[in-house]
């Protein structure tokens, strides 16, 4: 039967799939990117400018994962509502900002990465969000917790 | 602020707060928390047992303190 438990170990694997995946993605990009250049058509001389925004994503990338791998593992421990996770949720925020940022800048040479770059944005809002959400929740947990 | 003068009352019916805390069905760590002014808040029905126990008033357990900084 599927029940909370199973949905975070699900999802902490998946987090950890992911950490392997960018690694493997990192060291393969030099080989697939000139590939999907000679695939679509597109001028070989954006090869450097493309590697250069997908290693400057991979630090925030990874650190995203670390960060939803360690709240995840903090969830699991039934530690959901304190400051820790706060913190972890501040770091995704701004790692999302980060990329989209990255991204927009990229968007120069090639404008898919705009797109991106927006959907990025709104994802560090509502994880920005969700961070101000738990904040307010370990106000009223702490009152809760003193309330004899 | 409210002060709690719970160990005021424990000292004059002389009670110890482990037996407090047994009598009233709370735990040593929560009655330590109210006693220490730590407490957030109190229900109506943890006052109760306490009044009932120590066989005084709600006024007799709390106080208001003017001017005084509240404890964050």
């Amino acid at each position: 039967m599927w029940n909370p438990s199973k949905s975070v170990r699900l999802s902490s694997i998946c987090t950890k799939i992911a950490i392997v995946l960018v690694i493997c993605a990192a060291f393969a990009m030099p080989n697939l990117i000139p590939t999907y250049v000679n695939y679509t058509g597109k001028d070989p001389e954006i090869i450097h400018s493309l590697l250069l925004t997908v290693y400057a994503c991979v630090l925030p990338g990874m650190l995203s994962l670390i960060c939803l791998g360690r709240l995840l593992s903090n969830i699991r421990r039934e530690e959901v509502f304190i400051e820790k996770n706060v913190k972890l949720l501040r770091v995704l925020s701004w790692c999302s900002f980060v990329v989209s940022a990255i991204l927009f800048i990229s968007g120069f040479y090639y404008i898919l990465f705009v797109i991106i770059a927006v959907c990025a944005a709104f994802l560090g809002l509502i994880l920005r969000v969700i961070k101000n959400v738990f904040e307010q929740a370990i106000v009223i947990k702490r009152e809760n917790d003193f309330t004899i | 602020m409210i002060v709690v003068n719970l160990d005021v009352m424990m000292a004059k019916r002389k009670i110890s707060a482990g037996e407090l805390a047994d009598k009233i069905g709370i735990t040593p760590a929560n009655l330590s928390i109210l006693k220490n002014n730590k407490a957030k808040a109190i229900r109506f029905s943890t006052l109760e047992q306490v009044c009932k126990v120590l066989n005084c008033q709600p006024g007799d357990l709390l106080e208001y303190r003017k001017g005084e900084q509240e404890d964050e």
